[in-house]
């Protein structure tokens, strides 16, 4: 609900669009990633963490996402919706069929994120890195004629993270796996949050296909408003937690191009939207 | 053929439209008459009133058909205006034919007599406010006629979820739907007791009060007007 669900809903589905983990890239070596993310979501977790109904709403996003290594340890990060779409859909009477309330959309940029990572180790066997991140609120946080839709949760995030990644031979093959946790300090009435999440993934048909899977979360310290304090509908989205599974399918078409495609779900959550999300993207590396 | 694709591919992602949610928003229709002697004196008259809502909980005026069971002692018109004639007793009814063809009746005895009786409605309902989701929200309250406005009186059982944005109290007579209800405003209080004074309603007017997310169109909870 206020965006309920679509503030972490961006969040879950934006993390599970993103590579990286521990390593950043190196010197003059990138990573763009266009890419359509999409949920349709008709049921939500309540403040109780129990799934109950709301009017469907659906969220469509054009994203990019591109990383680039302006040192062998420090890269820079995009993320930013070029596009996004929200609507709510027509409420309609099943006694009679008359619209009982007309639904309404909105389109236009989302919220974007720039982040800085800075890689603490290099060479080793452990990849340590470190990231910034500043979540601009330019995105729009209270369209149609009830502020309810939103392209963006209109705050500014501060988010510091810490992440460690290890890459291991897998039989013939190789895998990596990385954890993270990290602070997000929010503003605008919004509480703070600690963000942690573990990703593991495996690499087939000579490196061809890659398959990851995701578990994120996200804890609120509840420090920030609740709903009801604020005039700001999009304040909904405080308070809001989940932890999520986010599997994600990627093949290289050769060493420059390639596809990936996934689905993130929200295991357990609290004020978030109960639907999956899915995403398909292009992406060039260099 | 791969731009084709390419093309279908952005068609759907982009053209992603509003569809309908079917809102389950059927309730049995009621009839009540609203103002009722239990005697008139013979040669005047008295208007009989009553409020029909339909299967939405929308109140529809002139779907009441006024009968009289002996227009010889008293008579009534489509307006419920009743005459007395001569001292007796008849049975005073209200009809509403439905969609499928059924009645909806209510039927009173109305004496003509020396005198006119009119019979004192109450000035006092009350009822549970109970969560219809997974969200807080319960209390008991009373609602009470003030002249001609009401005072809702929220007892201090009550509490409700301060989660959710745009939390609206109405007034209905459909509780699955605020579609004709009354908006009292939004919620303020979460916890305790509390007041609402609405100016110009009835108390027989609605027979639920409701708990609804506004900005999001999601019913939260209610409590009958019993």
């Amino acid at each position: 609900m206020k965006n309920i669900l679509i503030t972490l809903s961006f969040l879950f589905f934006s993390i599970a669009l993103q590579a990286g983990g521990g390593w950043p890239q190196a010197k003059g070596k990138g990573y763009v990633k266009i890419s359509e993310w999409w949920l349709i979501a008709n049921q939500h977790y309540t403040d109780q963490g129990r799934i109950d109904p709301n009017l469907t709403n659906g969220l469509f996003n054009t994203t990019l996402y591109a990383e680039y290594g302006l040192t062998d340890r420090l890269t820079a990060i995009i993320y930013s919706p070029l596009f996004s779409r929200s609507y709510f859909n027509n409420e309609v009477s099943g006694t009679t069929g008359d619209i009982l309330t007309e639904g309404e959309a909105i389109n236009g940029i989302g919220d974007t994120d720039i982040s800085l990572k800075y890689g603490l180790t290099k060479g080793k066997g452990i990849a340590l890195a470190a990231t910034i991140t500043l979540g601009l609120p330019i995105g729009n946080d209270s369209g149609g004629s009830q502020g309810n839709l939103q392209t963006g949760d209109g705050e500014f995030n501060q988010l510091i993270q810490l992440d460690a990644g290890a890459g291991f031979p897998l039989g013939q093959t190789n895998g990596y796996a990385n954890v993270y946790v990290g602070f997000n300090n929010r503003t605008n009435g919004f509480s703070d949050e600690f963000r942690y999440g573990f990703e593991a993934g495996i690499n087939l048909f000579d490196n061809r296909l890659t398959a990851i899977a995701r578990f994120i979360g996200v804890k609120s310290f509840r420090n920030g408003e609740t709903a009801a304090e604020s005039s700001n509908t999009s304040i909904f989205a405080n308070n809001a937690e989940f932890f999520s599974f986010s599997p994600e399918i990627a093949w290289n078409f050769n060493e420059n191009w390639g596809v990936a495609a996934g689905v993130g779900t929200a295991l357990s959550g609290k004020i978030i939207y109960a639907n999956p999300s899915y995403n398909v993207g292009v992406f060039f590396k260099w | 053929m791969k731009n084709t694709f390419y093309i279908a591919l952005c068609t759907l992602l982009f053209s992603a439209c509003i569809g309908d949610d079917i809102i389950m928003d059927r309730v049995e229709e009621t009839l009540r008459i609203t103002a009722q002697a239990a005697s008139i004196a013979a040669g005047e008259t008295f208007l009989f009133e009553a409020r029909y809502t339909n299967n939405i909980g929308e109140t529809e005026k002139g779907q009441v058909t006024w009968l009289s069971s002996d227009a010889a002692i008293l008579s009534i018109d489509q307006d419920g205006l009743a005459t007395a004639i001569t001292q007796g007793v008849v049975i005073v009814s209200a009809e509403v034919t439905l969609e499928d063809g059924t009645i909806l009746k209510e039927e009173m005895d109305v004496e003509v007599s020396m005198v006119t009786v009119e019979i004192e409605l109450p000035t006092s309902r009350s009822g549970v406010i109970e969560t219809t989701t997974f969200y807080d929200l319960e209390g008991d309250f009373t609602i009470n006629a003030v002249d001609d406005d009401l005072v809702i009186e929220i007892a201090d059982n009550y509490k409700a979820s301060s989660a959710l944005p745009g939390l609206y109290v109405y007034l209905t007579n459909n509780p699955n739907s605020i579609n004709d209800a009354l908006e009292i405003g939004e919620v303020e209080v979460f916890e305790g007791a509390h007041t609402y004074e609405i100016e110009n309603v009835g108390l027989m007017d609605y027979d639920y009060i409701l708990y609804f997310c506004k900005p999001f169109r999601v019913k939260v909870g209610d409590g009958e007007i019993e």
